[in-house]
């Protein structure tokens, strides 16, 4: 028995380093009953990401009981959606990338565009794309784009071509993921960001090679920029901002003056999983979000990209004078599609990116 | 006649209830939260990847297959590389330091491993984040350094082999002091007095007596080190800058963003099954009893 017990707990050390990410937040609230009016909302989303005033605002407009509870991960929404998240929570963050999947697979519940009439009147028509109007809000968006040091960068950035050549060595800094690396990379290379083809991803595969050798260092990109560790950095609008307001008076940094490449958009959006228990909560908490004013003072606390127009014209001065928002190719965009099976294509040559074959 | 039966029977039970006091919630435990989970990682490590994630049902060796690709015996012979290095070297730096505890007299010992114990109070991830703010171009160890002349330009460490070094060892180094602390101590005296008196040269007495006596906690110290070494991958990320991939980064990734549980499942077999290896390597050479896990 103890020789079985110490090679159980030998073997447990072994995957319990690996096991680091997998957070699985419990619901904070339990209750699922069937109700006719209901008291009581479930959300699933990023932490800190929604101000506590807009929660507690909703709370006693409607009498009810907000319940959030936070994931770490973006697969941490795709495994509850996909399990069947239904009788857990009624509002659930995701991201585009993977809103096809989401609708095939029929894990979504159809939303009724009469009950969010905020959602359709005040979101850019630009940033409803497809069916995913049926079954998504959008709540707030990123950028990922080009931001460099004017002082320290040694050539100015106007495309992705100018990341790989030599004079860049030893000054980039990059937000990793193989999905975030790859649309760059078939973009430089003038094929479509979401490509399943296989050529193709290899072609993109021996660009980010070059791209790899100029690196300092995947993640923290906006503390690197920061201490001087690196003079450009491929990255969120958000971290930008950060960058951009922690240097104050003596920021240097610019967004890099694209002049035909695309940057990527991305959203953080609310579904509705199948099954849900209290959808009617969740409309209304869906409208509510949409409302210019409750939006416009969410961005206070998070200064993010919004694609609710009305919103960013109601919002503070401060917000819409953020550096970090200021750029002239806001519509010269492209989105991160769901590539289904090719997503092993991407995965095997990221692997290979990060072998160094 | 009756009564006594009744009393052995009693006896009898009473007997057996504190080895199920002592095992029974132990063993509940592992049963429930390690051998179930162990087993049904195998399970699925032999299912279909599902189209929109998750997993399908419907038995398949595909996962395995994949693993024959020359990327993963690269991936998996980089995390041997780091794991041998930082176990050597945890080995290297960590005996002299059990040694040197094992000769303190019991109170000043206890509180030398109470100050091992004190970092890993906090996040670990805190820790590294710390290492991050001291080493960085603009940080005290670089002013210091200017402040004294040393270095005009301030010297790069983060994001160099160096610094993922020191970060593994430091995170490490418990695992490797403990049992090898636990081993010199029982160490009797007599022996190494012993040893002299028969003329043996100290550097002879380590070598013949002190080494071989303690090769159980030294074992206990590599396995310690090596097995969570070997999966670790926060430490590489942060302080490496995350240009390398380790078998800990690929499992994570099939079971978050590439979505493909069976193949991370599959990994964590393969981990699985290099860690009994090793054991039984272990158990050719020595009783699995006698490893020093304190």
């Amino acid at each position: 028995m103890k020789k079985a017990l110490t090679l159980i707990l030998a073997l447990t050390l072994a995957l319990s380093l690996c096991a680091c990410g997998g957070g699985d937040p419990k619901p904070t609230g339990s209750g699922n009953e069937p109700s006719a009016a209901s008291s009581e909302l479930n959300i699933f989303m990023w932490g800190d990401y929604i101000s506590e005033t807009l929660i507690s605002d909703f709370e006693k407009a409607n009498n009810c009981t907000v319940n959030l509870s936070y994931m770490s991960d973006n697969a941490d929404s795709i495994t509850k959606l996909t399990a069947g998240a239904g009788d857990s929570y009624d509002l659930i963050m995701t991201c585009d990338a993977y809103m096809e999947s989401l609708i095939k697979g029929g894990y979504l519940e159809q939303l009724d565009h009469e009950q969010i009439p905020n959602a359709d009147a005040n979101i850019n028509e630009a940033y409803w794309f497809g069916d995913n109007r049926d079954y998504c809000v959008p709540y707030l968006m990123n950028y990922i784009y080009i931001v460099y040091d004017t002082e320290r960068c040694p050539i100015d950035i106007t495309c992705y071509n100018d990341l790989i050549r030599p004079e860049m060595a030893g000054q980039i800094g990059s937000i990793d993921g193989a999905r975030n690396l790859f649309p760059m990379a078939l973009i430089a290379l003038g094929y479509d960001p979401n490509s399943t083809n296989e050529s193709e991803i290899k072609e993109a595969y021996e660009w980010l090679t070059k791209f790899n050798e100029n690196v300092v260092a995947y993640g923290a990109t906006q503390e690197n920029i920061v201490n001087g560790t690196i003079s450009c950095m491929l990255t969120y609008d958000g971290n930008a901002s950060w960058a951009m307001n922690e240097l104050g008076e003596n920021n240097t940094l610019t967004i890099a003056p694209f002049t035909s490449d695309p940057v990527q958009l991305g959203f953080d959006l609310f579904v509705v999983p199948k099954g849900a228990k209290h959808t009617d909560l969740a409309h209304k908490f869906l409208n509510y979000i949409c409302e210019p004013e409750v939006m416009a003072a969410n961005l206070v606390d998070f200064p993010y990209s919004c694609p609710n127009d009305a919103a960013v014209a109601a919002a503070s001065d401060a917000y819409r004078n953020d550096p970090a928002f200021d750029f002239d190719y806001k519509t010269n965009i492209f989105f991160q599609k769901d590539v289904g099976d090719a997503l092993a294509i991407y995965d095997q040559y990221y692997q290979m990116l990060k072998v160094g074959e | 006649m009756l009564k006594r039966e009744g009393t052995r029977r009693g006896k009898k039970r009473h007997s057996r209830l504190p080895l199920l006091a002592q095992a029974g919630p132990v063993s509940l435990w592992m049963i429930l939260f390690v051998t179930i989970p162990m087993l049904f990682i195998i399970y699925i490590s032999f299912m279909t990847r599902g189209t929109f994630g998750g997993v399908e049902y419907v038995f398949s060796t595909d996962s395995y297959q994949t693993l024959l690709d020359v990327v993963y015996f690269k991936v998996i012979a980089k995390s041997f590389q780091v794991a041998v290095v930082t176990t050597v070297l945890c080995l290297l730096v960590g005996y002299p330091f059990a040694y040197y505890i094992a000769r303190k007299p019991p109170e000043v010992a206890s509180r030398l491993i109470m100050l091992i114990m004190i970092p890993f109070w906090t996040n670990s991830l805190m820790r590294l984040n710390a290492w991050m703010l001291l080493f960085q171009a603009n940080g005290p160890v670089n002013h210091a350094l200017m402040a004294l002349g040393l270095t005009a330009e301030p010297i790069k460490f983060i994001y160099t082999d160096w610094l993922v070094m020191l970060g593994l060892i430091t995170n490490m180094l418990p695992f490797a002091v403990l049992p090898m602390y636990s081993s010199i101590e029982k160490l009797q005296k007599s022996m190494l007095e012993a040893s002299a008196d028969l003329g043996a040269k100290p550097s002879v007495t380590f070598l013949r007596v002190t080494l071989p006596l303690t090769f159980p906690g030294i074992f206990s110290a590599i396995i310690l080190t090596f097995i969570p070494a070997l999966g670790i991958y926060t430490v590489t990320d942060m302080l490496g800058g995350g240009k390398v991939l380790y078998i800990g980064n690929i499992i994570k990734n099939q079971f978050g963003a590439i979505r493909n549980w069976p193949l991370g499942a599959a990994l964590s077999v393969l981990l699985l099954a290099i860690t009994a290896l090793l054991i039984f390597i272990y158990m050719r050479f020595a009783k699995l009893e006698d490893m020093e896990v304190v």
